[in-house]
C-alpha cells in the first residue's frame, strides 16, 4: 500500500495534499456549531446531486409526459418516491443550511478582510442556486411549476427595450411551454456541476486564508489551532447526523411539507391558480418584488432591481462594514440590527406568501405597507451598518488578544 | 498549560453566558416573529370558504395505518358513484386485489366501466359529454387528496358539505316572495355558515341555490359543478355497514388518500427503520466526539 502511494506521490503530492488541506489542515479550536452548516451544505449538495442523477434516468422532460412521469416515479419506479422526496425536500433543506451559513458569516464578520473573495465565491453559489431551484421546480409540471416559471420568466419583460424580446427567448415562444421546460430541464442538470465547481473554489479560497472563528480576531496557528483531523472530520459527522434525522424525519413522515398543494395538479396554461406562490425559500425576495408597487409604470422594473439589489448587495458587504472588529458579539449595535435584519427577512417570508392585497389586523392594516416597511428594513440594514461603522457611531466592546 | 486552558475555558464560559444574555431578548423577538409569521396568515388573510372542520384519520401520522375493510367499502363508493364521472388514471384495477377483492370482484368492477382488469381506472364516461353535460372535465381522483389545501379534510367537507334538502326547501321558501327579509336572511345564513354581514350576499347565494345551483359550504366560492355525489343509502356496502353519507364518504376518502400514494405505507415503515438506526448511530458519533475532544477542553 505504501509503495503504491509512493509511486503515486511521486507523480502528483496526493498525500501532501491531504496532510496540509485535510488531516493536519489548521482550524481553529473555538469554532462553534453554527460552524457546521458548511460541510452541511456540502453534504446536502451530494445528496442533490446523487439524488437528482437517479432521477433523471427516470425522468422525461416534455410538457405532455412530465407530470405523469414524475408519478410513475412515485409509484412504480423502486423506491423512486423516495428518490423524489429526498430532492424535493433537500431543496428546502439546502436553503435552510445555506440560510443559516450565511447568516453566521453575516454575525461573525466572515466577510471581512481578508476574506472578500471567499465570501463572494459564498453569494455567487447562492445566487446559481436559486437559479437551479428555481428551474427544478418547474419540471414536475404541476400548477405551480408552470404559473410559477411563467410569474418570473416575465419579470424579465421589465428590462428596457429587449425585455419583451429576451422573454420570448427564454421561453422558446410565446408563453411558457415544452421548449422552455426542455431547456429548464438541460440547465437544471448543468448548473448542479457548476455549483459544485465554484464550491471547490469557495474551498479553495477558504484555505487559503483559513477560518474565521466565533472571536473574529486572527489567531495564533500554534496556540490557537487544532489539526482538523479528527477534531473537525468527527464534529462534522456528528452534526451530519443530527442534521439527518431532522431531514429524514421529514422525507419519510411528511414529505409534502414545503410542497405546495397546486402542484399536484397538472399544468394548465388555460387556467391561473387562484393565487401564486414561490417555494418559501424565495418568498422574502417576492415579498421586495412586488413591494415597489408606487412607481406606476416603472414598478415592475423598480421592482425587479430591488429583488436582485436585496442578493447583490451582499457582493460589497465587505466594503459597507467598516467597524474594526469583525464579531458582532463585541458590537452592540450592530447586533441588533443583525436581529432586526433576521427578524425583518421572517416578516418579509410572510407578507411574499399572502395575496399582494391582502389586509391584516381587521382590514386596518394593507399587507403592501408592510412589505415595503419590510424592504426598507432589509436595505437599512446595510446602509445602518455602514453608518454606524464609518463614522465610528457605534462603540465597541473590549475584544479578548486571544481565545 | 493547564493553568492557561482552565482560564481560557472560564473566559469562554463567562463570553458565552453575556452572549446569553444579550442574545435572549432578540431570541425571543424572532420566535415571536416565527409564531406571528405561522399564525397570522389564517387569522389575517380572508378567505372566501368556511374553515375546515379537522377530521381524525387513523391512516394519517407517523404510526397511522390503512383499515382494510374500510379501503375495500372506499373501492365500492369509488367504483359506483365517483366514476361515473371521475377517473384514477394512475391506479390499475388489478391492483385492488391487493385489498382482498377476488379476481371475479375486480372484473366486475371493472367491466362496469366498459374496461378490462388490466386497464386504469378510467371512468366509463366520455371526457366530451362529461364537458357538455358539467361546463368542465371532471378532475382525476388520482391525486385529489394532495391536490387540495386542507387534504383529506378538504374532500371530506366537500362531499359532506352540500346544502341539505332543508337548507334547499328553505332557501326556496325565503326567495318565494322574491326578496328576503332580515330575520329569515340571519336563520338561513346560520345553518349555511355564511357571513351574516352581507345581506345581499347572502340574498344572491340564496337565489342561486332556489335556481338549483350546487351549493357547498367548504368549496372556495361556494357553487361548484359536481351536483351532490354521495346521499344516505347511494351504495349497499357488502360488508352490511351501515351506509350514511358521513360512513360513506370517509371510506371514500381513506380509498383516495390510500390512491394518492400506495407508497405511503411503506414509506413510513422503513421511515421508523431509517430514524432509529440514525438516532443510535448519531448518539455515538456524539460520544466519540465527546472523547476526541477531551483533549482539547
Amino acid at each position: 500500500m505504501s509503495k503504491i502511494m509512493e509511486w503515486v506521490d511521486a507523480r502528483l503530492p496526493v498525500t501532501a495534499l491531504l496532510k496540509s488541506q485535510a488531516t493536519e489542515y489548521p482550524t481553529p479550536k473555538n469554532l462553534n456549531y453554527w460552524w457546521n452548516f458548511g460541510s452541511l451544505a456540502l453534504f446536502v449538495l451530494i445528496i442533490m446531486i446523487a439524488s437528482g442523477l437517479f432521477l433523471a434516468m427516470h425522468y422525461k422532460a416534455d410538457a405532455n409526459q412530465s407530470f405523469d412521469v414524475v408519478e410513475h416515479i412515485m409509484r412504480d419506479v423502486h423506491f423512486g418516491w423516495l428518490l423524489r422526496y429526498l430532492h424535493a425536500n433537500g431543496a428546502s433543506f439546502f436553503f435552510v443550511v445555506v440560510y443559516i451559513h450565511i447568516l453566521r458569516g453575516m454575525y461573525y464578520g466572515s466577510y471581512r478582510k481578508p476574506r472578500e473573495i471567499l465570501w463572494w465565491f459564498g453569494v455567487t453559489l447562492f445566487l446559481i442556486m436559486m437559479g437551479t431551484a428555481f428551474m427544478g421546480y418547474v419540471l414536475p409540471w404541476g400548477q405551480m411549476s408552470y404559473w410559477g416559471a411563467a410569474v418570473i420568466t416575465n419579470l424579465m419583460s421589465a428590462i428596457p427595450l429587449i425585455g419583451e424580446d429576451l422573454v420570448v427567448w427564454i421561453w422558446g415562444g410565446f408563453a411558457v411551454g415544452d421548449p422552455t421546460l426542455n431547456r429548464f430541464f438541460a440547465l437544471h442538470f448543468l448548473l448542479p456541476l457548476v455549483i459544485f465547481g465554484l464550491a471547490i473554489l469557495h474551498l479553495w479560497a477558504l484555505h487559503a486564508v483559513h477560518s474565521n472563528n466565533p472571536v473574529g480576531i486572527d489567531l495564533d496557528e500554534e496556540k490557537d489551532c487544532i489539526p482538523f483531523h479528527p477534531y473537525y472530520t468527527i464534529k462534522d459527522l456528528y452534526g451530519m447526523g443530527v442534521f439527518l434525522i431532522v431531514f429524514c424525519a421529514v422525507v419519510f413522515f411528511v414529505p409534502n411539507l414545503f410542497l405546495e398543494p397546486d402542484n399536484y395538479i397538472p399544468a394548465n396554461p388555460m387556467q391561473t391558480p387562484a393565487h401564486i406562490v414561490p417555494e418559501w425559500y424565495f418568498l422574502p425576495f417576492y415579498a421586495i418584488l412586488r413591494s415597489i408597487d408606487f412607481l406606476g409604470p416603472f414598478s415592475k422594473l423598480a421592482g425587479v432591481v430591488a429583488m436582485i439589489g436585496a442578493i447583490a448587495i451582499l457582493f460589497i458587504l465587505p466594503f459597507l462594514d467598516r467597524s474594526p472588529v469583525r464579531c458582532f458579539r463585541y458590537r452592540p449595535l450592530s447586533r441588533q440590527l443583525f436581529w432586526i435584519f433576521v427578524v425583518d427577512c421572517f416578516l418579509l417570508g410572510w407578507v411574499g406568501y399572502n395575496p399582494a392585497d391582502a389586509v391584516t389586523l381587521d382590514g386596518a392594516l394593507p399587507l403592501t405597507v408592510v412589505g415595503r416597511t419590510g424592504t426598507a428594513i432589509y436595505f437599512g440594514y446595510f446602509v445602518l451598518l455602514w453608518v454606524i461603522t464609518a463614522f465610528d457611531i457605534e462603540k465597541h466592546s473590549p475584544v479578548p488578544k486571544s481565545i | 498549560m493547564n493553568i492557561m486552558t482552565t482560564r481560557g475555558r472560564d473566559e469562554r464560559a463567562g463570553q458565552t453566558m453575556r452572549l446569553g444574555a444579550r442574545v435572549k431578548p432578540a431570541g425571543v423577538w424572532v420566535v415571536v416573529l416565527g409564531l406571528l409569521a405561522v399564525l397570522l396568515p389564517r387569522g389575517g388573510v380572508a378567505s372566501e370558504a368556511m374553515h375546515l372542520p379537522k377530521q381524525n384519520w387513523p391512516f394519517v401520522g407517523v404510526f397511522g395505518q390503512f383499515d382494510n375493510a374500510a379501503l375495500k367499502r372506499g373501492v365500492q363508493v369509488t367504483v359506483q358513484v365517483c366514476m361515473a364521472c371521475h377517473s384514477l388514471k394512475y391506479i390499475k384495477f388489478d391492483r385492488l386485489r391487493q385489498f382482498g377483492f377476488t379476481e371475479q370482484e375486480v372484473k366486475a368492477f371493472a367491466e362496469s366501466q366498459g374496461r378490462t382488469k388490466k386497464d386504469a381506472m378510467l371512468s366509463g364516461m366520455d371526457p366530451v359529454l362529461a364537458k357538455d353535460s358539467f361546463g368542465v372535465v371532471p378532475p382525476d381522483l388520482s391525486l385529489i387528496t394532495k391536490a387540495r389545501k386542507g387534504y383529506e379534510d378538504y374532500v371530506f367537507g366537500i362531499l359532506t358539505g352540500y346544502a341539505s334538502e332543508s337548507d334547499v326547501a328553505l332557501a326556496r321558501q325565503v326567495m318565494a316572495d322574491g326578496h328576503a327579509a332580515d330575520g329569515e336572511v340571519r336563520e338561513v345564513a346560520a345553518t349555511l355558515h355564511l357571513d351574516p354581514n352581507h345581506p345581499e350576499k347572502i340574498a344572491e347565494t340564496l337565489k342561486r341555490i332556489a335556481d338549483g345551483g350546487n351549493f357547498n359550504k367548504y368549496f372556495p366560492g361556494h357553487f361548484l359543478a359536481m351536483p351532490q355525489p354521495l346521499m344516505d343509502g347511494a351504495v349497499v356496502y357488502a360488508d352490511g355497514t351501515e351506509n350514511s353519507k358521513v360512513q360513506m364518504a370517509r371510506d371514500v376518502v381513506t380509498f383516495l388518500a390510500w390512491a394518492a400514494e400506495p407508497t405511503q405505507t411503506e414509506r413510513k415503515a422503513l421511515g421508523f427503520n431509517v430514524l432509529l438506526y440514525l438516532v443510535v448511530f448519531t448518539l455515538m458519533l456524539y460520544a466519540l466526539k465527546r472523547r476526541i475532544w477531551a483533549r482539547v477542553h
